[in-house]
């Protein structure tokens, strides 16, 4: 059972601490109305992921590996450009808040209905087959034994406990603090979706170099302990990661950070002490 | 902003036929079946030939750890097919179109890198199934 709640964790957490993240910006904004939205982005994607995993499952028709792959990789590269954006959007507002411009702010924060369902599908969605293929799986063997089902139910309501948990700690800090620190961590977790989009790419043969390992570190920390969980399922950090994957994750988190941090931290003003939190990076 | 609403509208519909279309079309008849149990510390593969086409690898997890099961090509090193998260107790299906040759199989259990090798033959004629030795 511990297994299968550790696979069901770290498949949901990613997700989870996104959503987290973006229900306190909404909370914290005054911008209730668009969670609607939200969860009606959530709430697609695992329909979506439950029926398609349900007809693969259930039915006469199986979804070749090239194809899951090549799903799973466009899906993540997608999930980055949306992340990112989010990012921005984020960064935007904390540079507004430091001015105390109020329509300045207003504007920063005007965003579409069909932006946030968008979001909240991709980032759900994005590992949404592979979760449902597995809980089927799980459904499946139900006549036998209850025990792997209960272990993933559990391990994903524990993912959603700490999405949770992110925002009502997130609901609590310093506005400015919250947009700065939440888009250095979610630029971790977005480089980290990009290189295991690649990755998976890399699997269906897409793109090569699959062989080429920049380090393997899987003797050490096994993607089946709890440290390889969290270190997967936050960061999406593979203990043997190719050069190709490596790449693209520098590529990726230098300009970005830089940017970022260009924009949310520069000219502090004085009544932000900026306390920071070396983990987070 | 509106033209940022219209993109993602556009967006989810987009994403949802990019799914339902990497649906590969094959009818269950023609398939092969071939069962693999994966233990702590070993990978039964129940034959180890089957006719060239589409062989739909079931894999149960009789052991405690999680584990995974790829199908490379004969070079050992290029992904034909994997099925990853198969928890224990649970079994899951790698769905692969082999081409006559040498396969290699390999289940991973506890995803540690020290993974457990079998060959594995896609036969050129492809008339009734006839299992091997397992």
């Amino acid at each position: 059972m511990l297994a299968n709640y550790l696979i069901g964790l770290r498949e949901g957490l990613e997700a989870a601490l996104v959503m987290g993240i973006l229900v306190a910006y909404l909370v914290r904004t005054q911008r209730r109305d668009l969670l609607p939205s939200l969860w009606v982005g959530v709430g697609a994607a695992a329909a979506l992921s439950l029926g398609l995993g349900a007809a693969l499952t259930l039915g006469p028709r199986s979804l070749s590996f090239t194809a899951q792959e090549a799903i799973g990789g466009s899906l993540g590269i997608l999930a980055v450009g949306l992340i990112t954006w989010m990012i921005f959007w984020m960064g935007k507002t904390a540079r507004y808040l430091k001015r105390h411009l109020e329509d300045g702010l207003e504007r920063a924060i005007a965003v579409g209905k069909g932006a946030i369902l968008a979001l909240a599908f991709i980032a759900v969605g994005r590992e949404g087959l592979e979760t449902a293929l597995f809980l089927w799986a799980g459904i499946e063997a139900a006549g036998s034994t209850a025990a792997p089902i209960t272990g993933a139910v559990l391990g994903l309501g524990t993912a959603a406990a700490l999405g949770m948990l992110i925002y009502r700690g997130a609901v609590r800090i310093n506005l400015r603090v919250f947009f700065q620190w939440t888009g250095v961590f979610l630029i971790v977790v977005a480089a980290g979706v990009l290189s295991y989009g690649v990755r998976d790419l890399q699997e269906a043969g897409i793109l090569p170099g699959l062989g080429a390992l920049a380090f393997d570190v899987s003797d050490t920390i096994t993607p089946g302990s709890v440290t390889g969980t969290l270190l997967k399922g936050i960061f999406n950090i593979s203990p043997s990661t190719t050069i190709v994957e490596a790449v693209a994750w520098v590529t990726y988190i230098v300009p970005t950070m830089w940017l970022f941090v260009r924009m949310a931290f520069a000219q502090a003003p004085q009544r932000s002490s900026n306390q920071a939190v070396p983990t987070s990076a | 902003m509106i033209i940022r609403t219209r993109w993602a509208l556009a967006c989810a519909p987009v994403v949802s036929a990019l799914m339902l279309s990497a649906c590969t079309g094959q009818s269950s008849g023609s398939d092969e079946a071939v069962a693999v149990t994966s233990t702590n510390d070993t990978c039964e593969v129940s034959q180890n030939s089957a006719p060239a086409g589409t062989v739909t690898f079931s894999v149960t997890n009789t052991g405690t750890e999680a584990t995974e099961f790829y199908v490379y090509e004969g070079d050992g090193t290029t992904i034909v097919g994997e099925v990853e998260n198969v928890g224990p107790g649970l079994t899951r299906d790698l769905v692969a179109t082999l081409t006559p040759g040498t396969y290699v199989t390999a289940c991973n259990p506890g995803m540690n890198g020290e993974d457990l090798r079998a060959e594995f033959t896609a036969t050129d004629a492809a008339p009734s199934s006839q299992p091997g030795a397992a």
